[in-house]
């Protein structure tokens, strides 16, 4: 086998150095590399040279509670993402192939979607005078319309729709790995439904739950369109703070010190998650 | 370093730069932007024989971004004027050449060394007449939930207007307004800050209104104007209209200045500011268009609502415009 690969043309040969990986290479350096270390300086150097940013940051109750509705919106769309994925992941791992395909076709079909289109979608169903509204005060189950949209109900809704294939998809890899076996032997033990999900199905997916939930988190902190779309001024996220600064306030310090903190947290959340996955897997099980 | 960075940027931004006999004009699209490709930049190219590339939305970041970085795509833009005023004051504007520029016309509220006027207009008070029983006459209405209930809309960004608005309702007398007192005017925005949907386009505050899922709003009298010719069920009150206006700029180093100084000769005439006032809905900022243009139009247009009318302070705008948005954002966000 080995000895086949030897006569190969060199092109299918595993590149040994990094000359294959040099035009995404310079990519990246000229074209993220570059830029970030720009904005890193631009953050202690105006409008004078100093950690002023950053301290007007961390100190300001208004970027506090900035970060905190971040992480906020993050985690809970995180653990509804995970809840709602989890079992259209276990229905997809145990559907007959051809039926699971098609279902992975809806799923996939809905992430190549354009994601302003989605997002205006949901405005039409979320508002006051939405369908979801309209249908249940016509139905006499409400009188007045939910609050959908312009709060965290709103952005939640929104962005697990967004985020569920990217939940689902590791998940689904890490369930068709699960022996079924395993779960007849729970149930041949005496063990109820319930209890077989949560000391068998439960931990042997974990290692799935992990790299779906970390990558969705991830996605979530640095969100900007849905959030700014469906969510109120009082749930505002990060992104939208960079914006409002560099657009608005043309204050470029602050918002690259933001900019900046927001990478270095997603880049130490990125860290964690392939220490806890392991590259291979993460990269594999996709 | 901020030099290369911004370089770096204002190059990518700079990708749309026009060539000879060709210039950018920027504004905020939709609507407003379709009336001055219309009303001016055909008629310029036809006369002119320079061509105009529409771009957009105006962005104040990358006007400055492109100013510092020494690669000025944008010719002309149309900005709010307390920006402009700002903009001017820390040099990201080429002074106007008032040679080529006829000055004699321009109504003096919205012209300075910087700018001339693009147009004005009013803010004022619209509902949708389905979801309001009774009609507001005025700003305080917007405050008093119990007479009038329902979501009330207003212009998400920091800028002239809400926070008049807020003093005004609270009793302030309309020539008292100024200096701005932040502290009263946030303290009344918060009895209602619970009913507030926030509109950041002109298109998204005539969807609120329009539909229904705001009861009545701030709006721009253009975009009102807009929904009543569409048939929509809008009522309007033109009690203490508010005048704001845009101004148009030429950036610091714009590779095309003597094309973007015919353009703003061209773009102010009398005749160019009568069709876009008749396109728009908004006024014209050149004091001879009115007797261009249909007596039906200069009757709609914030011209014909002066008495009462409030001329919202741009230079104090200017001078605060910092301070005031760090604050409205802090607010917001809370």
């Amino acid at each position: 086998m080995s000895g086949n690969l030897l006569h190969r043309p060199s092109i299918f040969r595993r590149p040994d150095g990094i000359g294959g990986a040099l035009p995404a290479l310079i990519l990246i350096i000229l074209f993220f590399v570059v830029p970030v270390v720009a904005l890193l300086l631009r953050s202690v150097t105006e409008p004078v040279p100093g950690l002023q940013n950053y301290a007007t940051l961390f100190g300001d109750g208004t970027y506090a509670r900035v970060f905190f509705n971040t992480f906020l919106v993050a985690t809970v769309v995180t653990a509804v993402t995970v809840i709602v994925a989890f079992p259209v992941a276990w229905m997809l791992a145990i559907m007959p192939p051809t039926l699971g395909s098609i279902v992975f076709g809806i799923i996939i079909l809905s992430m190549w979607t354009n994601l302003l289109t989605r997002t205006y979608a949901w405005m039409v169903l979320l508002q006051r005078t939405g369908v979801i509204n309209r249908t249940l005060m016509d139905i006499g189950l409400i009188s007045q319309p939910l609050p959908l949209i312009n709060n965290l109900t709103g952005v939640t809704i929104g962005m697990v729709y967004i985020m569920l294939p990217f939940m689902i998809l590791p998940l689904v890899g890490t369930l068709r790995a699960i022996d079924p076996m395993t779960l007849r032997a729970a149930a041949l033990c005496g063990a109820s439904p319930l209890e077989a999900f949560r000391r068998i199905l439960l931990p042997l997916s974990l290692p799935g739950i992990a790299a779906g939930g970390l990558m969705v988190f991830v996605m979530s902190l640095g969100y900007f369109v849905t959030p700014t779309l469906l969510g109120g001024t009082s749930n505002m996220m990060l992104a939208a703070m960079i914006a409002q600064m560099i657009q608005s306030l043309l204050n470029w310090g602050l918002g690259s010190a933001a900019a900046f903190i927001l990478l270095v947290v997603t880049m130490a959340l990125y860290a964690l998650q392939l220490r806890l996955v392991g590259a291979k897997r993460m990269t594999g099980g996709i | 370093m901020k030099l290369i960075l911004t370089g770096i940027l204002a190059g990518l931004l700079a990708a749309t730069a026009a060539h000879a006999d060709e210039m950018v004009f920027t504004s905020w699209g939709g609507t407003t932007q379709e009336a001055q490709t219309k009303s001016w930049a055909a008629p310029f190219e036809a006369s002119s024989g320079i061509k105009v590339l529409q771009d957009g939305p105006t962005d104040y970041g990358k006007l400055k971004a492109m100013v510092e970085g020494g690669s000025v795509a944008w010719d002309v833009v149309d900005v709010e004027m307390d920006f402009a005023i700002k903009a001017a004051k820390d040099g990201l504007l080429e002074p106007i050449d008032f040679n080529v520029v006829p000055k004699a016309d321009l109504d003096p509220r919205f012209t300075t060394d910087h700018a001339v006027g693009s147009f004005y207009y009013s803010f004022v008070l619209a509902w949708n007449k389905g979801a309001v029983s009774g009609e507001p006459t005025g700003w305080a209405d917007m405050f008093d939930q119990t007479k009038f209930p329902g979501k009330r809309t207003f212009y998400k960004w920091s800028a002239p207007g809400i926070i008049e608005i807020a003093l005004l309702a609270d009793g302030v007398p309309a020539d008292k307004l100024y200096p701005l007192d932040l502290d009263r005017a946030f303290k009344k925005l918060d009895t209602i800050k619970s009913e507030i949907v926030w509109w950041d386009s002109g298109a998204q505050s005539q969807q609120l209104i329009a539909s229904g899922e705001a009861a009545f709003g701030q709006l721009w009298n253009g975009r009102v104007f807009a929904l009543e010719q569409d048939g929509a069920d809008v009522g309007v009150s033109w009690n203490q209209n508010m005048t704001a206006a845009d101004v148009l700029v030429i950036p610091k180093g714009s590779k095309n200045k003597a094309s973007a100084m015919k353009f703003l000769a061209a773009a102010t005439s009398p005749k160019s500011q009568a069709m876009f006032a008749e396109a728009s809905g908004y006024a014209p900022i050149n004091t001879a268009a009115k007797a261009e243009m249909p007596a039906d139009v200069v009757k709609s247009l914030p011209d014909a609502y002066v008495d009462g009318q409030i001329n919202l302070d741009m230079n104090y705008w200017a001078e605060n415009r910092d301070k005031i948005a760090e604050r409205w954002y802090a607010w917001q966000a809370k």
